[in-house]
């Protein structure tokens, strides 16, 4: 029997979020305008942005902290703010905060008492999140990282179906960050779990989640796998002498990448544009497919970053 | 769960040791460390009337602990251990506001039951002070009995036990309308200090004001006054516990209102939070 007592109801459910129309707004701002959005059970979700693009006010909702001003969210089937419901997500939006008199076991003894979990195993997720030699100490002194690994364990103790981590390595040194990928992969691979996630660290992203939405200004700019996101980026870098020549035959197919070329071609071409730069007399080191980086899909849904003449330019003015 | 509510948040309560501490135990201490002196000071007075002749001394009396433990009863709605019972209060309304961990909890409990969670160990806590204060005041008398060679009476019959039961729920319920106004107020402001701060405010002006009602032409029996100012229902329902009212009063319906007063000023300010609550934007504690 799995340890996740809801598995059997979600292995029919095909999507455990399904948000129609879902507008919110706050005063003249409309934090959400009408988004629609399906996530498929099982498996790491990413929901990207930039700061107000909604992302947060997404989460609140599901977790009944704000309610919508429009439209309709479903959680695991049933409307967003069902108690039955809530009892089978765990959360954690933001950098969590705890009463700072309790210490690491005790936060977790109140949360298991308040949840109704009596069997949570307190010890093995403090060990699970590497908390074990914190575990009697006031949270008070706790480091932002520390404070990230116990709101993680809090979410996940209760056994929940659904997980949503708002930021969940903020704060984190490099191999809390790893840990903290391996735990979410295994919890989704292993255990079953679907969890949604947000994060501003586009590379963590792209490691740890299968798909993504990236939001902008409250609508979804882009939504899929990430494989799929990233392929449409593809291009086919050459290494090879004289770069001139290259660039005469692919034109403005070709952007100059350091000491290669791009050539932004379908991956059917790749051999005949081969042939013909050796053809040519193009002398090629090497040839191979990159995609494109997370990062790039990114800037090019929600629109570029400033660059650093427009920032020092924008400094100046101030 | 409302069950798992209110052990969450008791469970929290007993944890945090320094509210505690203020809350339940300073006001009983301060008054057993008054009562001791106070045994001491009669224990000095006794030496110098041993010096007098006898008769001009009167007999000693024993101690009579029923009387200790009604008029400790009568004395438990006393502003001072109102104040510090409002202390711990006013942390357990406004603790998920001022540490921003309403996020924890919300997602998994209804909001009623979160509110009447923490009701329910406020009203846990409060139970708690008031038989400290009781057990303060035996502890002392006693004391007193030691400290002055003098016998202990307790024959607790069953008029003495009711009229301790009443007092003590008259007591709790007078208590609880201070509570539910820091409830009240840690909803609406979200500030632990306000929900503190308000409800003795609130209890000042109406024991102030109160002695302005003669001037109105309101008698301390006319419904305004009882309605009005929960303290003189109080003092009305306590009279009559203890037997001190005419029985002209009585057919008045003054107990009837003065019943009324103390539960609409309990019931109207839980419901106002309760319905705010219920309503409330919680992203931003």
């Amino acid at each position: 029997m799995s340890a996740y007592p809801h598995q059997a109801k979600l292995e029919r459910m095909t999507a455990v979020i399904e948000t129609t129309g879902l507008t919110k707004t706050y005063g003249a701002v409309r934090a959400l305008d009408g988004l629609s959005l399906s996530i498929p059970r099982g498996g790491v979700y990413g929901v990207l942005g930039p700061n107000g693009a909604g992302k947060s006010t997404l989460f609140r909702i599901l977790l009944g902290l704000i309610r919508p001003t429009a439209g309709e969210v479903r959680v695991l089937g049933q409307h967003a703010g069902d108690p039955a419901v809530m009892r089978r997500i765990g959360s954690m939006i933001e950098t969590p905060r705890f009463p700072p008199y309790m210490t690491a076991r005790q936060v977790l003894e109140w949360l298991a008492l308040a949840h109704g979990a009596k069997d949570a195993a307190i010890d093995a997720w403090l060990d699970r999140v590497g908390l074990t030699e914190a575990a009697n100490r006031r949270v008070r002194g706790f480091s932002v990282g520390m404070l990230q690994r116990l709101g993680v364990a809090a979410a996940l103790m209760t056994k929940p179906d659904l997980v949503i981590l708002d930021e969940p390595t903020s704060g984190m040194d490099p191999p809390g960050i790893q840990e903290m990928r391996a735990l979410i992969r295994s919890l989704a691979d292993d255990d079953g779990v679907t969890i949604i996630l947000a994060s501003h660290q586009l590379l963590e992203v792209q490691r740890v989640c299968d798909r993504v939405a990236i939001f902008n200004r409250g609508t979804l700019a882009a939504e899929g796998k990430v494989s799929e996101l990233t392929a449409a980026g593809e291009r086919l870098r050459l290494s090879a002498t004289p770069l001139a020549k290259i660039m005469n035959v692919l034109g403005d197919k070709a952007t100059l990448d350091g000491d290669a070329v791009l050539a932004a071609i379908p991956r059917a071409e790749g051999p005949a544009l081969l042939r013909a730069l050796i053809e040519q007399g193009v002398d090629i080191d090497e040839a191979r497919w990159v995609g494109a980086d997370l990062e790039s899909v990114f800037m090019a849904e929600t629109g570029p970053a400033r660059t650093d003449a427009q920032v020092r330019e924008a400094l100046h003015a101030g | 769960m409302l069950a798992d509510a209110i052990r969450s948040e008791s469970w929290r309560l007993l944890k945090n040791r320094t509210v505690l501490s203020w809350s339940l135990i300073f006001v009983p201490l301060v008054w057993l460390a008054v009562l001791i002196g106070g045994a001491v000071i009669d224990a000095k007075v006794d030496r110098m009337a041993d010096q007098l002749p006898p008769q001009l001394t009167s007999a000693r009396a024993a101690l009579d602990l029923d009387q200790t433990l009604l008029s400790a009863a009568g004395q438990l709605a006393n502003p001072a251990l109102l104040a510090f019972l409002l202390i711990g209060a006013a942390t357990v309304f406004s603790s998920d506001y001022r540490w921003e961990t309403w996020r924890l909890i919300t997602a998994r409990n209804s909001r009623p039951n979160l509110i009447m969670g923490k009701v329910g160990a406020v009203k846990l806590m409060t139970l708690a002070g008031l038989a400290l204060f009781l057990a303060a005041a035996l502890l002392g008398a006693a004391i007193k009995g030691v400290v002055l060679d003098r016998d202990l009476v307790f024959r607790f019959g069953g008029e003495e036990a009711l009229t301790f039961g009443l007092l003590f729920l008259l007591a709790f319920v007078r208590v609880v309308q201070f509570l539910m106004l820091s409830l009240l107020t840690a909803v609406l402001t979200r500030s632990q200090l306000a929900a503190l701060f308000v409800p003795l405010v609130v209890g000042v002006a109406q024991a102030f004001l109160v002695t302005l009602a003669p001037i109105l032409g309101w008698s301390a029996a006319d419904w305004q006054t009882l309605l009005l100012f929960p303290g003189a229902a109080y003092e009305a329902l306590k009279t009559v516990i203890l037997g001190g009212v005419p029985t002209a009063v009585l057919q008045d319906g003054v107990v009837l209102r003065a019943v009324a007063s103390l539960a609409l000023w309990s019931l109207v300010p839980f419901s106002l939070a309760l319905w705010w609550f219920s309503r409330q934007d919680l992203s931003k504690e």
